[in-house]
């Protein structure tokens, strides 16, 4: 305790250190000897600086003491302004440099490169297919010719069948002339026949003049040996129950 | 502005009225001028820096003084003189253990004295300081000039006089007591211990 006592006078000119300092507060809260000496004696070491001779103060001091700290606050404010808008760049910066060594930067920018390549690769590969799969499909070309003649109810009528090769699927276009005109719900349905069997590759009715024109999709990889057609009472049969009245001949 | 207490002054500061801020320069600038004009024995460009620090530092000040804390113009001083240490040690490029926060607020006396006129106060004051010196020793003026004046650490003089630290140190508390013990019978032990 006595050690501690000895930096009373310490303590009061400041002369102790953050840590001593607090030590003596904390002694000080105890120590009654301390507590009786502290006020008098710091009175004593302020009384110290009476010790002066007045002097009178130059008249000019005011101005420049004020201007002094005027000046000096708002160039600290600019100084603030300026720091705010230099700040956002250069933590940007400082971390950017400190997230990459100069090794890991070099790293980074090759792979950067690298990946930039393979766009631009996959990109002309997308064209170059997408240019192939054009060839492939184009042109589109006639595969086989059908002629159909009329019979029974439909003697004078005639047309002709073409099966197309459109890319990877067939299609089938009819044309047909001089047909006679249909009845109500009458129609005319054209049949695939294959090994007598028959498949509905869809119905029309002629115009006025007896023209007629159907296009039909067929099923991949389907193939048929002769094309019917019927005037059926209604559309939308499965089986042909009417008259046969024109085929391939 | 004339009719306020310091203590308002101070608060008009804080809230950045500068009128308040003229008002204290013209009651205080003799005293703090003539100190610092001490400290830096005579330089008239020093004691314009020091006192335009303290006056930047009472505007930029975020604590509120109260009278509780003490007598104005003692915390005043205390500021003036950290601020003219701090500038003499930079000067004189003294580096090493030297504590350049200080804190001023611990520093002052618990005291409300001010009934008669502040000029007076401190004529008196300073008059009882020239006779409390000459009871002191010539080692003991010589260490509360260099201590308190000069802004020389207890262990700068203790190399200066060529004694331990510890002599240093014990005479500084001799001649705090004996100041202290002139005071007190000169004001009749009023605030002598608590």
């Amino acid at each position: 305790m006595e050690n501690k006592c000895e930096n009373l006078s310490l303590y009061i000119i400041d002369e102790l250190s953050e840590h001593e300092k607090e030590q003596f507060e904390r002694h000080l809260k105890t120590c009654i000897p301390c507590q009786n000496e502290i006020d008098s004696l710091q009175e004593a070491w302020q009384v110290l600086s009476y010790d002066i001779e007045e002097t009178d103060v130059p008249e000019s001091l005011k101005a420049e003491v004020m201007n002094f700290i005027f000046e000096e606050e708002n160039s600290l404010k600019t100084n603030e302004v300026k720091d705010k808008k230099h700040s956002f760049l250069e933590r940007f910066k400082l971390l950017l440099t400190k997230q990459f060594s100069p090794l890991s930067a070099g790293i980074t920018a090759v792979l950067i490169m690298g990946l930039i390549g393979l766009l631009w690769s996959n990109l002309q590969l997308k064209d170059t297919i997408i240019a192939l799969e054009n060839q492939s499909v184009s042109p589109t070309q006639i595969v086989r010719t059908f002629n159909l003649k009329g019979q029974d109810l439909a003697t004078s009528a005639n047309g002709i069948a073409y099966l197309l090769q459109d890319g990877r699927d067939n299609s089938l276009v009819i044309e047909l002339n001089n047909m006679p005109g249909t009845k109500d719900d009458e129609v005319y349905q054209v049949w695939l026949l294959k090994n007598g069997n028959r498949q509905n590759a869809g119905t029309l009715k002629p115009d006025e003049n007896g023209n007629g024109l159907i296009t039909y999709r067929l099923p991949k990889n389907h193939s048929f040996d002769d094309i019917g057609i019927t005037l059926e009472p209604n559309p939308n049969n499965t089986q042909p129950q009417g008259h046969k009245v024109m085929g391939t001949t | 502005m004339k009719s306020k207490t310091d203590e308002e002054l101070i608060e008009l500061i804080v809230q950045n009225h500068r009128p308040a801020l003229e008002e204290l320069y013209d009651r205080y600038v003799k005293l703090v001028y003539s100190f610092s004009l001490k400290m830096t024995k005579g330089d008239g460009e020093k004691t314009k820096e020091i006192v335009q620090q303290v006056f930047l530092r009472l505007w930029t000040t975020k604590r509120t003084y109260s009278s509780a804390q003490g007598k104005f113009a003692n915390w005043l001083l205390t500021i003036t003189r950290n601020i003219a240490i701090d500038l003499i040690r930079k000067e004189q490029k003294h580096t090493g253990a030297i504590q350049l926060e200080l804190n001023e607020w611990r520093q002052i006396p618990d005291q409300q004295t001010e009934d008669v006129p502040q000029q007076v106060s401190r004529n008196l004051l300073k008059h009882q300081i020239q006779e409390a010196k000459q009871h002191l020793s010539e080692p003991q003026r010589r260490l509360i000039n260099l201590l308190y004046w000069e802004g020389y650490s207890l262990s700068e003089i203790a190399e200066l006089e060529k004694k331990p630290l510890g002599t240093i140190k014990s005479r500084l508390h001799q001649t705090l007591k004996k100041l202290r013990n002139y005071f007190s019978e000169e004001t009749g032990g009023v605030r002598h211990g608590k």
